[in-house]
């Protein structure tokens, strides 16, 4: 397995590009903003194409995989916990080799083992493994939120703004319509009238008519890009605000997956540990508290006999442990509910883990 | 998670669930003052022995402290995160043993998250410029703030963490110098119970190098005791196994004190005659509780030596059980005794319900004006 600092490296690292890329993006989005504000709407070339878009999805998948992968590799780490758990049940070599010359001798050995064991050293482990992954989780989630609260704002203003220049290309519009019967109305009247001084009259009033109907269309024109030029920005706006969206969505499915994993093995593992200590002691310690020193071949051999027997139902128990260990069905049908979350996202990278893992097994 | 784990979501819930927890421990306080000293063969240190458990108590205080900064604004960012306080509502009523570790976790990080954190000097200046400015409620800033205290709470020490190693007290010499006396006593936030554990254990010691300076055995010793701190094991079966692979070290008196389960008709959901009692007393927050406490004691009775080898001979003790007890014998131990604290209006309730108390229960009742009395 590769080394979890070293991986963790990487992904901080990845992820401080993201978040550069992050960055330029919503600060393209709000340079656009300013041009228009300053009122060169024409000006604002807005260049967020789709390919710059494009680009920041494919750093943040790249970038989530390789977290995703991370947790994987918890997965890993923990498989350490089933070597301790058989390690409680089966005798060392030393251990084995002991008994050969005396049995009673091997089990007292590894009785003093078992009663020494401890795994909460691991378990701190995993707990602060799982932490520092969610950490850089959460600052992403954080950054990726603020982005969108920032974008959210600027496209609130900008939505206002669009519906003033709609409103006024409307009136505009409206004044073409009511300049168009009186244009007709006076060209008829010109085509009827017979006196040229009344006619010079009429003539002149057509031009000043048509001058102001020339500077509306104009007006009309210089609305419609403008307005055109906010529609683009908040459909861009837009895209981006789901992009983060989405991204922010991922994170919450990690963190989500990782909390209630590491919740779930830290009362798992540390009720298996007590379960098989417990099962391997209690009995032998009540039968020879009063056997006393006088009988200690016998109390050896009961040791044995229960060591042995006990033995049996830890392996048992090993075997059944999920069902064994009282585990409320909620906990296991949230951890399905995230597992299932988890690998709706992640597909591609669990079949790749699970591939690794097999071919590392066919070796 | 569990079905029977809770988690409070609520920043004012936290507060009022930690704020009951900090009066019934300063209770507790009262009563180990009002205890007498303990007596049996090992008496003499009776009164050392609960001095500690008072500094365990107080231990125990500041955690719930430190937890309750940490969980004060948790509620009020997001639905999801961060994470929240996980307490067990069926059995214990304290909070999970989880949330015990992650601080074990949170502490061997403080150095970190407090260089990070902007001072709380900062903290208050950007607060009011938030108020003053936004006019919106800073719950960021006030997140951050409760994060920093937490961190300054857990940098100044003194909790009781999930695991509280073992230290070891020099009580005097016996039989002449040969043997050295120590108490030795340790705590662990048990995972099974979600319950406080305090243990103490009296022990002579016959090795060449004084123990509390043996680094050969000290460790040893150390790591022993707290791997084998498992409610589930008998005190009978932790002495037994202790005696066994440390010949040198005699346990004569052995102590497990469970502080809790706590009944709190808000926020746990217990079943039997405390619940019913505290849903029918019907009592104001702050009134609404009961806690009781366990305390199982072990004492050898005699000691026999056993040759190993031409010259040399192992000693081992022998526990004083009674047989006709059927309940010391299930228990493992020599005595059981258990404890029960609650205020003044469920206990008239339970009077009237049980008019000659519950058998084997010590009852302490917190008066009206916050006076403990034993009942």
């Amino acid at each position: 397995m590769v080394d979890f600092d070293s991986s963790i490296k990487v992904a901080e690292s990845e992820i401080k590009e993201a978040q550069r890329k992050i960055a330029e993006m919503t600060g393209r989005i709000e340079s656009a903003r300013t041009q228009i504000e300053q009122g060169a709407p024409e000006a604002a070339s807005i260049d967020i194409e789709n390919a710059t878009l494009d680009d920041v999805h494919a750093h943040s998948e790249a970038m989530n995989a390789n977290i995703a992968e991370l947790i994987m590799g918890l997965d890993d780490v923990t498989a350490g916990f089933s070597r301790d758990f058989d390690a409680l049940r089966e005798k060392t070599g030393w251990e084995s080799f002991v008994g050969f010359f005396s049995r009673g001798k091997s089990e007292s050995m590894r009785e003093e083992r078992i009663r020494s064991a401890s795994i909460d050293d691991k378990l701190q482990e995993l707990i602060s493994k799982s932490d520092v992954i969610i950490n850089i989780l959460q600052s992403q989630l954080g950054v990726l939120n603020d982005h969108k609260d920032r974008v959210d704002s600027n496209l609130g203003a900008t939505l206002t703004e669009r519906e003033t220049v709609v409103g006024e290309l409307e009136q505009i519009r409206a004044k073409i319509m009511e300049l168009d019967p009186k244009i007709i109305e006076l060209e008829n009247r010109i085509g009827m009238e017979q006196d040229a001084a009344e006619r010079t009259k009429l003539e002149t009033e057509l031009a000043e008519l048509n001058q102001g109907y020339n500077e509306l269309v104009q007006q009309e024109q210089v609305m419609l890009a403008k307005s055109q030029t906010l529609e683009r920005y908040i459909e861009k706006g837009k895209s981006w605000v789901d992009s983060l969206q989405n991204q922010a969505a991922t994170q919450m499915v990690l963190i989500n997956k990782l909390q209630t994993d590491t919740k779930q093995r830290v009362v798992l593992y540390d009720a298996l540990t007590k379960s098989l200590k417990t099962a391997q002691q209690q009995d032998v310690a009540h039968r020879i508290n009063e056997i006393g020193v006088k009988t200690d071949q016998e109390a050896q051999a009961a040791m044995a006999a229960i060591g042995s027997a006990t033995n049996q139902r830890m392996a048992e128990m090993m075997e059944k442990h999920e069902d064994h260990m009282v585990f409320a069905r909620k906990v296991l049908e949230e951890k399905a509910k995230s597992d299932e979350r988890f690998a709706r996202r992640f597909a591609k990278i669990v079949e790749k883990h699970d591939k690794n893992l097999y071919g590392a097994a066919g070796q | 998670m569990r079905d029977d784990h809770q988690t409070l979501k609520d920043g004012d819930v936290v507060r009022r669930y930690f704020a009951k927890f900090r009066r019934i421990i300063a209770h507790l306080g009262a009563v180990t003052k009002a205890a007498p000293d303990w007596p049996g063969p090992m008496g003499e240190a009776g009164k050392q022995q609960i001095e500690l458990i008072a500094v365990y108590l107080r231990r125990l205080a500041w955690t719930f402290d430190a937890l309750s900064y940490k969980y004060l604004m948790a509620g009020h960012l997001s639905q999801h995160l961060p994470d929240q306080l996980d307490i067990d509502k069926v059995e214990s009523g304290f909070p999970v043993y989880r949330e015990l570790m992650q601080m074990a976790v949170d502490r061997a990080q403080i150095d970190r998250h407090l260089d990070r954190l902007p001072s709380a000097e900062q903290l208050r200046r950007q607060i009011v410029d938030h108020i003053l400015r936004e006019r919106t409620p800073p719950r960021r800033l006030q997140y951050a703030m409760s994060q920093r205290v937490y961190y300054e709470r857990l940098a100044k020490g003194d909790l009781f963490l999930a695991q509280n190693d073992p230290e070891i007290i020099w009580l005097g010499n016996v039989k002449g110098n040969y043997r050295r006396r120590y108490l030795v006593h340790w705590g662990v936030y048990d995972s099974a119970r979600n319950l406080p554990m305090l243990y103490l254990m009296i022990l002579e010691d016959t090795g060449k190098t004084a123990l509390g300076h043996d680094e050969r055995r000290w460790p040893a010793v150390q790591n022993h005791l707290v791997a084998q701190s498992i409610s589930e094991l008998k005190l009978l079966t932790i002495a037994r196994g202790f005696d066994a692979d440390f010949p040198d070290i005699h346990p004569k008196l052995f102590r497990r004190i469970q502080i809790g389960p706590m009944r709190s008709n808000a926020f746990t959901r217990q079943s039997g005659l405390l619940a019913e009692v505290l849903a029918e007393a019907d009592a104001p927050p702050g009134l609404d509780w009961a806690l009781s406490w366990t305390v199982e004691s072990l004492i050898s009775k005699r000691t026999e030596t056993r040759s190993t080898g031409l010259f040399s001979s192992v000693d081992t003790e022998v526990y004083d059980i009674d047989h006709l007890d059927p309940e010391a014998v299930d228990a493992g131990v020599t005595a059981l005794e258990r404890g029960l604290i609650l205020p003044h209006r469920a206990y008239q309730v339970l009077m009237h319900r049980e008019p000659a108390g519950i058998p084997g229960l010590q009852t302490y009742v917190v008066g009206d004006d916050g006076v403990v009395m034993a009942a």
